[in-house]
Order: C-alpha cells, then sequence, then structure tokens
C-alpha cells in the first residue's frame, strides 16, 4: 500500500457487497435523474423541431382568430406590408378520405386527413418540401395535390392516383397526386396524413374564403419585431395573433413543463433517497471501523485525513454509481418515452443523450453522493485516538448519525432542481382539461413544498418510530420471542432504523401521493364533463357542421333519443387575446339542467333564454373572478371593425373545458353572426331514461354514415383517463424505484447489524435458540421495518396528494377520495421489498456458527 | 546511557464526567523518565494505568496538569500538533486490535510511513522496515494478513509497527495480556531486547508482576495516585523474583 488512500479502496473491497448494494443504490437514484433529464431535453428539442417544422423560414406567422379566418383583403394587406418579402396565405382543414367516410354501420371512423390549401408559388419558399417523387404544384393547378410519403404508404397511394377529399359545402372531389413530400410534411399536427392542394381549390371544397394562417419572411435589415408592429399598425380589421418561432415552441413547451417538473420532482425524491442509502452506509461503517479509525489515529494519522478516507470511499461510489446509473438511465429513458410518446402532443424520438446531460447526471449524483457523506466524514475524524484502547468489539464513541445533516443533502438537490426546471413552467395552479388530457398544474411551489415534506417527515419519524415499531409489530406477534428480539434490535439505534426506513418511506409516499392525485383529477374530469354537458354521449365531427343539418333531424328523431344539442368550440379575442368559447343551446341546457350557477350568478332560466336571444354571454367563474366581470357587465370582443358587445347574463362554476381554459358560452346566432363559426364540432346526445342501451347501435349506425364518431362520456373520460393513467403509472414506476432502493438499503443495514451482532447471536444459539429462529429473528425485523416505513409512507402520501388535489380541484369540492386498494397494494409491496432484503443477511446470521460468534473478537 | 529527562509528568489530574457525576481518575501524579530508560507501571484494574498512558502519548489531555516529552508540552498541544508529535515521537502497542484487518502484516508495518506520505516500498523505508520485521522474526510472513497470525505473532507486527519510526517513546498497554506465558515473555524480551540494544525509551503497562520486571523501575499506582517506586535496575536475567518480594513488602 502505498498511499493512505488505498486504504479507501480495501474498505471498499472488503465489503464487496456492501459497497455494491450502496452504489447500486446510487445508480438507480441517477437513472431516474438521467432519464428526467434526458426525457426532458427529448421534450424540448421535440418542441424546438415541431416549432422549426411549423415555421420553416417563415420569420412570423399571422394566425386567424376566427373559425372563418383572414379576408381577401387583409392578406393582401398583410402581402403589401412594408417589410414583407414573401407572404404565405394557407387554409387548413381537416376531412376524411372518400370513400372511406361512406362507412358501414357500426364501423370505426378511419383516421382524417389534414388538408392544406396553400399559395403554390410562395409556400415552397418558406416550407422545405423535399420530393421523393413527381413534382410540387404550381401555380396552374387545380385539383392536383402533393400528398406526403407517410400518407402515400399508409392509403397505398401512387403518384398519378386520384384522392377524393370530402368537403363542407360541396361534394366530395377528386384531386390528381402529382407529387409525394419526403416524410410527414410541415404541419405537426397532421401526424404525417398531409394533403396540399391549391388555396383556391381548398376554400372552393370547404366553402369558405378566407386562410388559417400567412406566413412571411422579412427583406433584408428588416427584424421580425419590426415587422410586428408594422402588421399591428396596418391591420385593425379582424382579429389574428402574430407568432414567432419562439413564441410557438414556447405554447408547446409550457404544455410539458408540468409533466417535466413532476419528472424532476420524482428524481429528486428518488435521489433523495439514494441519498439515504450512502449517508447510512457509510454511519455505520464509521462506527463499525470506529477503533480502526482510533488506531490510526494514534499511530498519527491527522483529522483531515480520516476525513478525506471517507470521503474518498463515497466519491469513488458516488462516481461509480452515476457512472452505472446513466447507462441505465439512457435505457429507462428510452422506456419512459415509448411509455409516453403515445399521450404527448408532440413525437418523440429517441431520447436526447447529449455530453451535457450526461456531465450534469454525473455531476448531481456525485456531488449528492459527497454531501450525503459529509457528516459521516465528519464523525469520522472526530473519532478519538483513545477509541483504540477500548476491549468491546466496537466503540460506541462515533455515535448515532445526526439526522439533521441532511437538510444539507436535501439543499444540494433542491438547487441542482432549480438549476435544471423546465422554463415555461406556468405559475398559476389549477386544473385544465386539455384535448389531450387532464394536466395537473401546480407552478413550481408545489413541487418544491412536495419535497420540503419529504425531509420533515422523515425528521419526525425518530419521534413515532417508537410506537409505531409496536404497532407493526402486532402482526408478527405469533412468533412472540423473535418479535421482541427483533423490535428491540430497531429500536437500539433509532437513527439508523429512520435512515433504513426513510426511503422506503420517501418512494411509497410518492407513489401513494401520485395515485391520490390521479384518482382525483380522474374524477374531477367525470364531474366537469357531467356538469356541463348535456347528455350521455357526444358525436364529434372534425369540421363544423350545421346545427340544423338533416343528420341531426334525423338522430333526433331516432327512438329512444331525448335530445341533441349542438356545442361548437371556437377562439373570440377578447381584450387582446384568445379566449376559448363555446356555442351552446341555452334551451337544451335549460331542458337538461346544466351548468351550476354561483350565487349572485345570475338566474339559469333568465340566462339562458338571453343566451339564445343573442347578445349575451356566460362566463365561467374561473374568468369572472380573474377579469373582476360581474353580472351585467358588458364583454366587448374585438371582432374586425364592428366589435361585438355581450352581456354577462350568468356566471358558472364550471363551464364547458377547452383547450386550455373553460370557454364563455354564447348562443347559436352571435356563434354564427359575428364570430364567424361555422358550425357544430359536436353534438351532446340525451337517452329517454332506461333506453341507452337499446338506441345506442342505431345512433351509432347513422351518426358515422355522416362521418361523426360516436364517444359516451364514460369513453370521454377514459381517453382522458387512459392517458393520464400513462402518465401517472410512469411517475409510479419512477418513485417505486424509491422503494426498490429501500430494499437495498434494508439489505445493507441487516447485512451490517447481523456482522455486528455476530456475539450477541452467538449467545442466544448458545442458550438454546434454533437457526430457523435467528433467520426468522432477522426476516421479522425486516418485516417490521417495511411495515413501519410503509405506514408511515402512506400517511405522508395521503397528506401530500391531499395537498395536490387541494391546488388542482378547480372548487369542484372534492370528496378526498383515495385509491385505497393501491395504497394497500402499495404497503404490501413495501412489506415485500423489505422482507425480500432481509432473506441473504437472514441466511447469514442463521448460518452463523455459534463457537466462532463467541470467540469473535 | 541516561541523558537526560525524555518524559515528565507534572501533576496530572484526570476527571471523566459519568452521567451527572464527575469521577477523578487520576489525582495528580508527577514522573519523570529518562532517555532509554524502561519503564513498568503496575496497579490493580481500574486504577488508571491506561488512562495515564493515554496522557503520556497525547492520546487524551489532561483535566489538569502537564506533560513534556522531548522537550514539548503535549498537554497543550491543538489536534493536529498532537497528531504529527504520536507520528514522529510516540508509538503505541496495545493488548487488542492492534492491527487493520485488512492489511498485510507489511502493509501494517509499514503504516506510519504511508501516513505520512511516504512510500514505504523503497529507499531508506523498505530498508528500516524489513530491518524491524527482522529483529521481531516475521520476514518470513510478511504477506500475511493479520487474522492468519497467532495472537503472539499479532503482537508482534504491533510491535515492530511502534518501533519502525524509532520513536522517541514507546507506550505499551497490557501488550502480552492476551497471551500466554511464553508467548508474552518473547514479547517482553524483544521490548527489553530493543532497550537494551537500541536505547529506546518504553512506558510499560501492565498488571502482571512477571511483565513489569522486565523494566529497570516500577511504579505501583493505587487510587489514581503513584503509591510507590521500586528500583530494579537493568539486568540480562529478568527473574520476577525480586519484584514480587518487594511488592510483597509492600503489601500488594
Ligand atoms: N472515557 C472514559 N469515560 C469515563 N470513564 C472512564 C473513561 N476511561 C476510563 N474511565 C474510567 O477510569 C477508570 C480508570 O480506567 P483505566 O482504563 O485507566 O484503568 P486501568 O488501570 O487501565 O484498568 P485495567 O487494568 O482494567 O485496564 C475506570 O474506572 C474507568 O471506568
Ligand atoms: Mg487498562
Amino acid at each position: 500500500m502505498r498511499r493512505l488512500s488505498s486504504l479507501a479502496w480495501r474498505n471498499l473491497q472488503a465489503r464487496l457487497l456492501r459497497s455494491v448494494l450502496t452504489a447500486a443504490g446510487v445508480a438507480l437514484g441517477v437513472a431516474v435523474l438521467f432519464a428526467s433529464l434526458s426525457a426532458s431535453a427529448t421534450m424540448d428539442a421535440a418542441v424546438s423541431r415541431a416549432a422549426a417544422d411549423e415555421m420553416g423560414h417563415s420569420a412570423l406567422r399571422v394566425q386567424a382568430l376566427e373559425e372563418r379566418g383572414l379576408s381577401r383583403e387583409t392578406v393582401a394587406l398583410v402581402t403589401k406590408a412594408a417589410g414583407v418579402e414573401v407572404a404565405a396565405p394557407a387554409l387548413e382543414r381537416k376531412t376524411y378520405l372518400a370513400p372511406s367516410a361512406a362507412l358501414t354501420p357500426s364501423a370505426t371512423l378511419p383516421a382524417p386527413v389534414t388538408v392544406l390549401g396553400i399559395d403554390a408559388v410562395a409556400e415552397p419558399k418558406l416550407h422545405d418540401m423535399p420530393l421523393s417523387g413527381g413534382r410540387l404544384l404550381t401555380a396552374a393547378d387545380t385539383l392536383s395535390a402533393v400528398i406526403t410519403e407517410t400518407l402515400a404508404s399508409g392509403e397505398r397511394l401512387q403518384i398519378g392516383d386520384p384522392i377524393t377529399l370530402n368537403g363542407a359545402g360541396s361534394g366530395p372531389t377528386d384531386f390528381s397526386i402529382v407529387g409525394i413530400v419526403a416524410g410527414d410534411g410541415s404541419v405537426p399536427e397532421a401526424a404525417g396524413r398531409l394533403v396540399m392542394v391549391p388555396l383556391s381549390s381548398a376554400q372552393a371544397l370547404f366553402g369558405v374564403t378566407g386562410v388559417t394562417r400567412i406566413d412571411l419572411s422579412t427583406g433584408p435589415g428588416v427584424t421580425a419585431d419590426e415587422l410586428i408592429g408594422q402588421l399591428e399598425a396596418t391591420i385593425k380589421t379582424e382579429p389574428y395573433l402574430l407568432a414567432r418561432t419562439s413564441d410557438i415552441a414556447d405554447s408547446l413547451r409550457a404544455e410539458t413543463a408540468d409533466f417535466r417538473g413532476t419528472l424532476l420532482l420524482v428524481a429528486a425524491v428518488v435521489l433523495f433517497a439514494g441519498a439515504f442509502l450512502i449517508f447510512n452506509t457509510l454511519s455505520m461503517t464509521v462506527t463499525e471501523r470506529s477503533r480502526e479509525v482510533g488506531l490510526l489515529r494514534a499511530a498519527g494519522t491527522t483529522r483531515s485525513q480520516v476525513m478525506g478516507l471517507v470521503l474518498l470511499q463515497a466519491f469513488a461510489l458516488g462516481a461509480i454509481g452515476s457512472a452505472v446509473g446513466v447507462v441505465a438511465g439512457v435505457g429507462l429513458s428510452s422506456l419512459a418515452l415509448s411509455w409516453v410518446n403515445s399521450t404527448g402532443p408532440i413525437s418523440l424520438d429517441a431520447p436526447d443523450i447529449s455530453i451535457g446531460s450526461v456531465l450534469l447526471a454525473l455531476l448531481i449524483g456525485v456531488l449528492v453522493t459527497l454531501a450525503a457523506s459529509l457528516e459521516p466524514a465528519w464523525r469520522a475524524g472526530r473519532i478519538p485516538p483513545v477509541e483504540a484502547f477500548r476491549r468491546g468489539p466496537k466503540g460506541a464513541v462515533a455515535g448515532a448519525a445526526r439526522l439533521r445533516w441532511l437538510v444539507l443533502v436535501f439543499a444540494v438537490l433542491a438547487i441542482a432542481a432549480l438549476a435544471v426546471w423546465p422554463s415555461g413552467s406556468p405559475g398559476g395552479s389549477g386544473a385544465t382539461l386539455a384535448a389531450g388530457g387532464l394536466t395537473l398544474s401546480f407552478g413550481l411551489l408545489g413541487p418544491l413544498v412536495v419535497y420540503g415534506l419529504m425531509l420533515v417527515a422523515v425528521l419526525i419519524v425518530p419521534v413515532i418510530l417508537g410506537p409505531l415499531l409496536r404497532l407493526a409489530g402486532i402482526p408478527f406477534r405469533v412468533f412472540r420471542n423473535e418479535e421482541r428480539l427483533a423490535r428491540s434490535s430497531l429500536a437500539r439505534d433509532i437513527s439508523r432504523t429512520t435512515l433504513t426506513a426513510g426511503a422506503l418511506v420517501m418512494g411509497l409516499a410518492m407513489v401513494v401521493a401520485l395515485g391520490t392525485a390521479a384518482a382525483s383529477v380522474r374524477q374531477i374530469g367525470q364531474r366537469w364533463l357531467a356538469e356541463t354537458i348535456p347528455g350521455s354521449e357526444l358525436l364529434t365531427s372534425i369540421h363544423p357542421i350545421s346545427p340544423t343539418d338533416p343528420a341531426i333531424e334525423e338522430i333526433a328523431a331516432l327512438p329512444g333519443v331525448k335530445s341533441i344539442s349542438p356545442i361548437a368550440l371556437f377562439g373570440v379575442p377578447l381584450g387582446g387575446v384568445r379566449q376559448e368559447a363555446a356555442a351552446i343551446s341555452g334551451k337544451d341546457f335549460a331542458a337538461d339542467g346544466r351548468l351550476v350557477f354561483v350565487p349572485d350568478g345570475g338566474d339559469p332560466a333568465t340566462a339562458f333564454a338571453a343566451l339564445d336571444a343573442g347578445g349575451a354571454v356566460i362566463v365561467p367563474k374561473s374568468l369572472a373572478n380573474q377579469s373582476d366581470i360581474l353580472l351585467g357587465d358588458t364583454l366587448t370582443f374585438a371582432t374586425g371593425e364592428t366589435q361585438t358587445k355581450l352581456r354577462v347574463v350568468g356566471i358558472v362554476a364550471h363551464s364547458l373545458p377547452g383547450d386550455s381554459q373553460e370557454a364563455v358560452l354564447v348562443g347559436w346566432t352571435d356563434a354564427l353572426g359575428p364570430f364567424g363559426a361555422t358550425g357544430a364540432d359536436f353534438f351532446a346526445v340525451r337517452y329517454q331514461p332506461g333506453l341507452e342501451s337499446a338506441a345506442r347501435p342505431e345512433v351509432d349506425a347513422t351518426a358515422s354514415q355522416y362521418a361523426l364518431e360516436s364517444a359516451d362520456l364514460g369513453s370521454v373520460r377514459g381517453t382522458v383517463g387512459d392517458a393520464l393513467d400513462r402518465v401517472f403509472r410512469l411517475l409510479d414506476a419512477l418513485a417505486l424505484v424509491a422503494v426498490l432502493i429501500a430494499g437495498l438499503g434494508l439489505a445493507n443495514t441487516l447485512s451490517m447489524s447481523v456482522l455486528e451482532r455476530g456475539r450477541e447471536i452467538g449467545v442466544l444459539r448458545a442458550i438454546g435458540m434454533s437457526s430457523r429462529q435467528i433467520w426468522g429473528m432477522v426476516v421479522i425485523e425486516a418485516g417490521i421495518l417495511g411495515l413501519a416505513g410503509a405506514l408511515i409512507g402512506a400517511v405522508l402520501g395521503l397528506l401530500v396528494g391531499g395537498l395536490l388535489v387541494a391546488w388542482s380541484s378547480g372548487g369542484f369540492g372534492l370528496t378526498f377520495d383515495p385509491p385505497w386498494v393501491s395504497i394497500a397494494l402499495a404497503v404490501s409491496f413495501g412489506v415485500l421489498i423489505s422482507v425480500t432484503a432481509s432473506i441473504y443477511p437472514a441466511g447469514v446470521a442463521s448460518r452463523q456458527s455459534i463457537v466462532r460468534a463467541l470467540q469473535h473478537e | 546511557m541516561r541523558d537526560g529527562t525524555i518524559l515528565e509528568a507534572r501533576n496530572l489530574t484526570k476527571r471523566f464526567r459519568i452521567g451527572n457525576r464527575d469521577v477523578e481518575v487520576l489525582r495528580g501524579i508527577s514522573l519523570k523518565v529518562q532517555r532509554g530508560e524502561f519503564v513498568a507501571v503496575m496497579g490493580p484494574s481500574g486504577s488508571g494505568k491506561s488512562t495515564l498512558l493515554q496522557l503520556l502519548g497525547g492520546l487524551d489531555r489532561p483535566t489538569s496538569g502537564d506533560v513534556i516529552l522531548d522537550g514539548e508540552i503535549v498537554s497543550q498541544l491543538s489536534d493536529r500538533e498532537a497528531t504529527h508529535l504520536r507520528r514522529e515521537k510516540t508509538g503505541f502497542v496495545f493488548q487488542f486490535f492492534n492491527l487493520i484487518p485488512l492489511l498485510d502484516v507489511y502493509e501494517n508495518v509499514a503504516l506510519p510511513y504511508t501516513i505520512a506520505g511516504v512510500d514505504p516500498r523503497h529507499g531508506a523505508a523498505a530498508a528500516r522496515i524489513r530491518d524491524v520485521l527482522e529483529m521481531v522474526n516475521l520476514v518470513w510472513c510478511e504477506r500475511n494478513r493479520p487474522d492468519q497470525l497467532s495472537a503472539g505473532e499479532q503482537q508482534r507486527v504491533a510491535l515492530a509497527r511502534a518501533l519502525v519510526g524509532s520513536p522517541a517513546l514507546l507506550l505499551a498497554d497490557e501488550p502480552t495480556g492476551n497471551l500466554d506465558y511464553a508467548t508474552g515473555g518473547e514479547i517482553l524480551n524483544e521490548l527489553w531486547r530493543s532497550c537494551d540494544e537500541r536505547g529506546q525509551t518504553i512506558v510499560l503497562v501492565t498488571h502482571d508482576a512477571r511483565a513489569a520486571a522486565h523494566a529497570d523501575r516500577v511504579l505501583v499506582m493505587g487510587d489514581g495516585k503513584i503509591r510507590d517506586e521500586i528500583q530494579l535496575g537493568r539486568r540480562k536475567d529478568s527473574g520476577a523474583g525480586p519484584l514480587i518480594a518487594r511488592l510483597a513488602q509492600l503489601g500488594l
């Protein structure tokens, strides 16, 4: 041994199992951290890519706010605006390919396609269209189409084939495919099913004269900001939104920020659990070796050399663990991404494995390990040289671990988490029922509070552990002696027991909290839909249908149908921003008794009548509170030259959920008139009581003939719930890693304590305990500890879950309804892991030879 | 041979707090040890022998009084200074657990060099290690780990390690307490030879008169004080007869 530092290595090697378990704990923590960082980075990259795809080479997008789009006059004004180099107007609509729309009854509808009407000359200048065959559109084309490779292969289409598109105004129209562009095309939402046709043909097909957007590039020396100023001064007649690539990326990013934040929170908790393992293992090692340290000190080793030895061991464990963790994290993150992929608004590729995130994960892993080892190192340095004089096999001088040092570890992790916290996280809180699924949003404060609660909980564990151990021992009372002995050995060093149980507590708390939150969010969704939708089934159309369409009358006349009510969702300009609005039929809502009016929020009958008469609006309480809107106020909507003024006739507790906010409710006359809606997006169907199951098949069959997709409220909940479940299940799986770490910690602690108690076990054997009983004693010790930890974890989890729910309940006055079955499962899992972890140490203890144990010095 | 005092204790006291009660273990001990002298400290169990040894070696601080080792006031050093003093001037042998179980014999003996940051495998250090290993007759097992050695061999390793740095003072606390008579005798003979041949100053704590009989002078402790002092002088024959006779005379 040339250098003293080699002693650190020798120590690690001498207790190989312990070192491996500890490094594995670090590895698991870092794996989850890396997976979360890399998933986050991947989402970020995908968002930027989606935004870049969407915008191409354009500097700015002018987006129509209303459904009828931007008029010819506006397009002309924008095109001629100073500073504009190229202006590419386009109309985007969804439709079905004919003849697939003429479906056999009860068949499910195929995936729709997105039709993009483009300016054949301007569009290619702003958006890359790499051809994989044929040619691009020219100004001379009329009924020609360019489709994406993805659509071509999906529908087995070739150049020269006709493609039949269902229109809105006119009937199905045949286009001839002249070109195929590589890949998915430039509209991310189309998911590759994109058909590009000349703008005028698209307008004719859908019976509109406007465009959805105009993409612009700026002339030399003109910045996007200058152009924004220019346009704002020029176009005043119609409502529109201006967006740069970065704006689009930001809004997409905000959609994923909460998910990424939660992922990070889980990673922090898991890593914190890993830090417990380090802290505990090194603490025990120091205690175990205190005589050795005393000897070294007596021979002239300085305090800092002793501390250095401990820190060096920690560094080695941390570095090896982190490196393994990063490798495991790569696998974990691709698993996680493929699991989430189907739910997110953007599609994700392989995980982002940048040098940056690798280094960051390594750095955080090592830093956390070092932070966790500072206290044991410091304590080792304080071991006095006289410790070498002790005769007993181990000294108590090294003392118990000081739990308050965990605050340091906690702080290191919190700072690391803040440094990588996803940008674009909305500051507010509340639940929104987004198109893709319900999202929980807590801002930054929430996760910090949750995280802090974990620490506080672990710090109070020592106080409640005594009685809790007794409680947790009850199920094991059948083995009276073993239970007593096991419990007393747990109570011997409370801080060690706390640290061992700590990881379990946090992991299970996280699982239970997420489960509770998920159940509540699902419940919110159910209540929300039930409160605001006048029906038990929704018939959805991909493009607006007139509320008086013959199809609707036909369905309304079917036996068993009580009512069918048209609903449209669209955007309206209010106070300079886009506000989501819904057109509803007041009469139907009144008859069905939907919506809950707040006190002083108006009289339902009057309000619904006013809505149908026109000039009236019902606002959700959230908006009323936020913008100080009172009953009787007038809201002014900037609809073109003539503003639309609507009187507030009602304030409701909850309104229809839009894409990102609750909609304001207007009557159909205003929607079709000044707001430019062209028809209903879905119809709510209410059946006669008891006739639903009998009447459903015919309704669905008729609906699908008219290209209406049917879904009952339950299955809307279902899709919402499914997406949510996947996300929560992922988070759960990650949180369970903390439970696994707890298992490693337990195996570690028990192995050490069995060694430490060698003499004691020898005495027990000598006075007649069988090796089976010794085995049972160790396993019961783990069982009691596991049960106690799991119980604390469950209670803490319910508390945290309750907080999450309270933050996001959106005023539904949720009954606290935790998923007891899953909680029971989680608790059992915790106990199972503990008991499993104890099998090896129990074996070691029971096989120990009595003679050796007794002569053991 | 006796050229001055190397170790001096002046009116040492040591109190321990046990619970809420102070226990005075040493109550004013003064002594002088000459360079090259072999001094044994005897006394019944609990009389404070080990405590005294800890104070003399700078492992602990007295409650009051001073320890002066080779001109330095040990009892007033900072932890850092005391550590360096131990590294350079003292060597210890304890009754139990003298060796780091992870290190082999050679590495255990080399430990003082390793701690000081000197590569013990080359140069003067290697020569010195070999020298002490030869002296205690352990060259044959230098690659063995402590648990592969007998208790006597382990103690000889500990002695070699204590001697390897040529300390000004060797402190031994019951180094033979764990050993049978013959094996213990070997260790004591090694100690005596290092004193006689190399002029090593030794303070040996023991409750065994046969062990103490190897010393030049025996201090008898009782009740936290030095009760008596017995001059035996340097003798080739370490028979315990005269000492036992004196002790009996003193009624011990
Ligand atoms: N760190 C300590 N804290 C409290 N009391 C102590 C401490 N060290 C020693 N003592 C007490 O001081 C007294 C003297 O102990 P010491 O070990 O010096 O005796 P000893 O003479 O070496 O005994 P033995 O022959 O059994 O080794 C004992 O009563 C012991 O309990
Ligand atoms: Mg003693």
